[in-house]
């Protein structure tokens, strides 16, 4: 009996390796411990046994039993295997290229305002809006700008018709429509709805009247800072553009603020910049915004006392900096949209 | 403006100075500097006077001819020579060979054709003189001598400086008030200006004036002078006063006209010089009658807007104020006798005149950029000094004033420590008014802090912060602490809109678009395609720059099409783009609103040959890419609407228009008209989307989500077929599913969730219908629903929708 116990657990293992379905598993397990099955029958036979060979043989018998149970678990998973590598199909080939669905990207202007969002935001300059069409009052008049003021001339102006109303930006009396040519019109905005103190910059499009060439375009973009507050100074001015600029361009940026004219701000400075990481450009002075103190009279316009605040303020040209920061050499790259161009800058 | 540094000279000492160290110093003071280029003879040792003894014909070529010169040398040298203007006797300068000429060219002794030539004869701008007369420059009156160097002649070349002078400062667009600004910031003494011609006017004109009397009637000259000048004799001014004009960039005329714009250039005040003999009677500054006309000097014949300031006789207008003479009373080579004006008039009106009169003159330029009242007299008399000089005139009688000059010195009050408080710098008083001192104004300590007096040649320097620019420029703004960071604002958010841009623009990216930025002005045809023909008069321009940029952007999809052709065309795969940014709407309302716009565009399917194909894009996918950006702005769902169709750039029956109730955002999906898009050059269809948001969708605030308790017991699920006539739209289905369900709960449970899982039509439904299959899913927040409860729920729904015309439930 010891002796067909082995040779059915030896038998089993063989025939086990040919095994490949569930089927035939069923079937061989029913054979070996079914109700007929060859370990069943063997295990019957247990009652013939006398007293002292039962428990010899029932250790046996178990032992061959646990053999056996382990063989189908083990048989289970490799058809479970067989199974589930059926339902995938062929095996991976890991170096076939990816789906060719390329990432996209932000546009070089949005990365660049993005960026100089950033950096004033670490200095508490939070980001405020304001129409593209414009009243000629908030573009020019409340910025100190009268209309004889030869300062007019400086920018060509885009007009809308005299029947054109706009919902965004409702005229005060006859004043003209224009496309604004400045975010400067956005510190207007500002400073009639809230209160000092304030810290903003006003990313936004702007618009003049001049021929499309390599450094103008019909539509360009500013960002306008405006800091309103008690005693703000020319320091703060200084310290807000270094910060900037050094952000912006690199520890060894450095730049110098040029005297120069604004109806808006008094006194007014040209910021030049000059860093040694700029390409063709570079360690030379560079003009990159216009700056200064806000001037009372647009403080006054606003309904601010100008003996109680004052502020600074400071445009600069999204895509001039764009241009600087990746050594782009024509404006008009930005709104062709050439992919060849665009992904460049992921 | 353009300055010549010799010229500077005049006003101030600038021994040791280079014409570059000034270009380095004005623009710290607000003077930008845009070129410095070398007027007049360059050092040329090898270049002298040659004469020509005998010339003839090029033996092998006809425009050539051979030429024996005499250079001085005891050597008459032969030269070849293309030019035509000269004779025998004429005496020319000759580049002898070693000369490097201008342009870099070398002289040598070279062979042209054959025939050998010892140097080259030279034209002015083969010297770097400009453009001259054609051909050789024939030196005359007096004939210098043979052999003489022309550098002897011509005296050092000079450097002219092209300032860019900012509107504010009129002072500096004469060389005198340039000449104050670096005497300021270079601690420089001013050299005083030296007159003959005596100071004062009188009120009236004398019987021996060539005008009988002025007349002031325009509020725009509250300030005229004039005075008579006889016997003069009009002919070339000197040189060394064309050369100024010419190194000013003007071109010299006669003396009596150069000596006007000579005075201009140095003092910044306009002269205007008419002959007397035109003038009638006397002189009436007046506003223009309605009717009236004029011939400017330049040939231009204006009708006059009423009321416009013109300088008149008893019968008509001579002059357009400040602008540009007439015509008829010009100084012309018959001239004997004039009258010299030297006005003011107000800058506005100046301005408003040139614009409108379509001219721009050195006059009007400075006239609007405010001139010095005391300028009037002193350009008036230095004027007179030179007609005197060189041009024979003879003075009659005193010069007329009329009116007064319309400011003065204005006195500021500077508070304490002014300036230091507002740049921030530890400045004394002291310092400061030494540094105004140096722009010529004056201060006195008073009880309160400081009296400025600014003269009245700085029009733009009235209050006490103008002085801390005064301040500034001289003091240097390199000298302005660095102020420190400062903290944030507590409570400041950027705008929603703005947050929203940057988060919309992520996700798009995120999902492989690329972002696009396509300019705002467009062509009529866009717009018409866009919304058609009658919005164009609402969205067009008034004055358009070209003809390509005449109307303000309705949408962004044309940009987007335009950027997906372009991109086929240079064989770069598009995938999908996108853009965000402002477009403009008519309203109702006849208003134009501006709206926040998030566009995309796409292949519907790739067009790069590959291994394995990317998803494909369609018509659903696109809505809900817009219900994902309606949802970023808190526009919730159920307000929005999916028209069946939309117009203009969308094809008929396969593109959907968006309209939101609530807070009127509208957009669009679908398949762009094919018609259009084929004619751009792409092949297969575009998908696209647009969402357009008012500016007052972003102004409420963002409520931060409040958490709710949700049920932990299982739900139960029900699914309902039903057969509707094809044209009945899913939206009118489905709504009627949730109406029913919802009510069916009552408010006993709730209705957790309906959605279609199955659209159907062809075999086994009748022609003409489709069915729908919806899965309704109800839960008990507090116990497990029963079978029965369920049941009863979806005979509620089946009950409401057999209700529906032409509807059967499918069982």
């Amino acid at each position: 009996m010891q002796q067909s116990l082995a040779q059915l657990v030896a038998q089993a293992h063989q025939e086990a390796q040919v095994i490949k379905t569930r089927a035939e598993m069923e079937a061989f397990k029913a054979r070996i411990v079914g109700p007929n099955g060859s370990l069943t029958a063997l295990m019957k036979n247990m009652a013939t046994l006398s007293k002292e060979e039962r428990p010899v043989m029932g250790k046996l018998i178990n032992e061959a039993k646990k053999s056996i149970e382990d063989l189908l678990a083990t048989l289970l998973l490799k058809i479970e295997d067989a199974e589930i590598s059926a339902t995938l199909g062929t095996p991976l080939d890991p170096t076939l290229p990816a789906i060719d669905s390329p990432a996209g990207q932000h546009h070089p202007l949005s990365q660049t305002r993005e960026r100089i969002l950033a950096t004033f935001r670490k200095l508490g300059f939070t980001v405020a809006e304001g129409p593209e069409i414009e009243t000629e009052w908030h573009c020019f008049d409340a910025l100190n700008t009268p209309a004889d003021h030869p300062a007019r001339d400086m920018q060509d102006t885009l007009y809308l018709p005299q029947s054109f109303q706009s919902a965004d930006a409702p005229r005060r009396g006859q004043e003209a429509l224009v496309l604004r040519t400045h975010t400067s019109s956005v510190q207007i905005r500002t400073l009639l709805n809230r209160k000092p103190p304030l810290r903003i910059v006003a990313p936004g499009r702007c618009f003049r009247r001049d021929a499309v060439d390599a450094t103008h375009s019909a539509n360009f973009h500013q960002v306008e800072g405006l800091w309103i507050d008690h005693n703000v100074t020319l320091a703060d001015l200084r310290g807000v553009l270094d910060f900037f600029v050094k952000e912006t361009f690199g520890p060894e940026a450095e730049i110098r603020l040029r005297p120069s004219f604004f109806p808006f701000t008094e006194p007014s400075f040209e910021m030049d910049l000059r860093s040694p990481n700029l390409g063709r450009l570079s360690n030379r002075w560079l003009e990159i915004m216009g700056c200064g103190l806000v001037d009372p009279a647009v403080l006054k316009n606003c309904g601010l006392n100008p003996e109680e605040y004052s502020g600074l303020a400071f445009g600069l040209g999204l895509e001039r900096i764009a241009m600087l920061l990746h050594g782009i050499d024509d404006i008009r790259h930005f709104y062709q949209n050439d992919l060849r161009f665009l992904r460049q800058f992921a | 403006m353009k300055v010549s540094f010799q010229a500077l000279q005049r006003h101030v000492d600038l021994t040791g100075i280079t014409p570059e160290r000034l270009a380095e110093v004005l623009p710290m003071l607000g003077l930008e500097v845009e070129s410095i280029h070398s007027f007049g003879l360059a050092p040329l040792p090898l270049v002298v006077v040659g004469e020509i003894l005998e010339f003839s014909k090029h033996p092998q070529a006809d425009r050539l001819s051979v030429c024996k010169v005499d250079v001085g040398d005891g050597q008459p040298r032969q030269i070849v020579c293309g030019a035509k203007n000269f004779k025998t006797g004429d005496r020319v300068p000759v580049a002898l060979p070693g000369t490097i000429m201008p342009g870099g060219f070398e002289i040598k002794v070279s062979k042209l054709r054959e025939v050998e030539s010892m140097g080259m004869m030279c034209s002015a701008e083969e010297l770097g003189l400009g453009k001259g007369e054609d051909g050789l420059l024939i030196l005359t009156a007096p004939k210098p001598a043979i052999g003489t160097p022309l550098n002897q002649i011509y005296g050092a070349p000079d450097s002219v400086l092209e300032i860019s002078v900012t509107p504010n400062r009129g002072d500096c667009l004469g060389l005198r008030g340039v000449a104050r600004e670096i005497a300021a910031a270079l601690n420089l003494t001013l050299k005083p200006l030296s007159i003959n011609t005596p100071a004062g006017f009188v009120a009236q004109p004398s019987a021996s004036d060539a005008f009988r009397y002025v007349q002031l009637n325009s509020e725009f000259c509250p300030y005229y002078t004039a005075r008579s000048l006889r016997k003069i004799k009009v002919g070339p001014s000197p040189e060394w006063m064309r050369r100024d004009l010419e190194a000013a960039g003007l071109r010299p005329i006669n003396n009596v006209v150069d000596i006007t714009n000579w005075v201009m250039l140095e003092l910044g005040q306009p002269l205007h010089a008419f002959d007397a003999k035109q003038v009638q009677e006397g002189i009436i500054v007046r506003g223009a009658k309605a009717g009236e006309t004029l011939t400017l000097l330049d040939g231009k014949k204006l009708e006059l807007e009423a009321g416009s300031c013109v300088i008149a006789d008893a019968h008509r207008p001579l002059v357009l104020a400040g602008v540009m003479g007439g015509v008829d009373s010009g100084v012309t080579s018959a001239t004997t006798d004039i009258i010299l004006e030297s006005a003011w008039f107000r800058p506005g009106e100046v301005r408003r005149v040139a614009r409108r009169a379509g001219v721009a003159t050195d006059s009007s330029h400075r006239f609007a950029r405010d001139v010095d009242p005391a300028g009037v007299e002193l350009a008036s008399r230095l004027a007179t000094d030179l007609l005197v000089s060189y041009a024979g005139a003879e003075v009659v009688g005193s010069a007329v004033a009329t009116g007064k000059p319309p400011r003065a010195e204005v006195k500021i009050q500077l508070p304490l420590g002014f300036v230091a408080h507002k740049t921030g710098t530890s400045v004394t008083d002291v310092e400061v008014a030494k540094c105004l001192e140096r722009l010529g104004f004056s201060t006195e300590k008073s009880s309160s802090g400081m009296t400025v007096l600014v003269p009245s040649f700085r029009s733009d320097v009235t209050r006490p912060i103008d002085c801390v620019e005064e301040f500034i420029r001289i003091y240097g703004t390199d000298r302005v602490p660095v102020g420190r960071p400062i903290a944030p604002l507590p409570g400041e958010e950027d705008t929603r809109s703005s947050l929203f841009t940057r988060e919309i623009s992520s996700r798009l990216v995120g999902v492989g678009f690329t972002e696009c930025c396509h300019y705002t002005l467009r062509e009529a045809g866009e717009i018409e395609r866009t919304l058609g023909k009658s919005a164009l008069p609402q969205l067009a321009l008034e004055n358009p720059l070209t003809a390509d940029q005449t109307h303000l952007r309705a949408s962004l999809i044309p940009g987007l099409t335009g950027a997906l052709a372009l991109n086929l065309s240079v064989h770069a795969d598009p995938a999908g783009l996108f853009e965000v940014g402002v477009v403009f709407r008519p309203q109702s309302d006849g208003t134009v609103r501006e709206f926040l716009s998030v566009a995309f565009a796409t292949l519907a399917s790739s067009v790069v040959r590959t291994w394995k194909s990317r998803e494909a894009w369609d018509v659903l996918k696109a809505k809900r890419m817009l219900l994902d950006v309606a949802a970023l702005a808190n526009l919730s769902a159920s307000r929005l609407t999916f028209a069946a169709h939309a117009d203009g750039l969308w094809q008929k029956d396969q593109a959907s228009a968006l309209v939101d109730r609530g807070r009127s955002a509208q957009g669009a999906c679908g398949i762009l008209d094919l018609r259009w898009t084929r004619s751009l050059g792409i092949k297969g269809t575009v998908i696209a989307g647009e969402f357009m948001l008012p500016r007052s969708a972003f102004a409420e605030a963002v409520r931060i989500p409040r958490f709710a308790a949700f049920s932990s017991f299982p739900p139960a699920t029900r699914d309902v077929a039903v057969i509707v006539p094809q044209k009945t739209s899913a939206a009118e289905v489905l709504s009627r599913v949730q109406q029913s369900a919802q009510k069916a709960a009552a408010k006993e449970f709730e209705l957790e969730a309906v959605h279609c899982f199955d659209v159907f039509s062809g075999p086994g439904l009748p022609e003409g219908n489709k069915s729908l299959a919806f899965e309704i899913r109800w839960r008990h927040s507090t116990r497990t629903l029963t079978d029965e409860e369920a049941n009863r729920a979806m005979g509620v729904v089946i009950a409401a929708l057999e209700k529906g015309a032409g509807w059967t439930i499918r069982r």
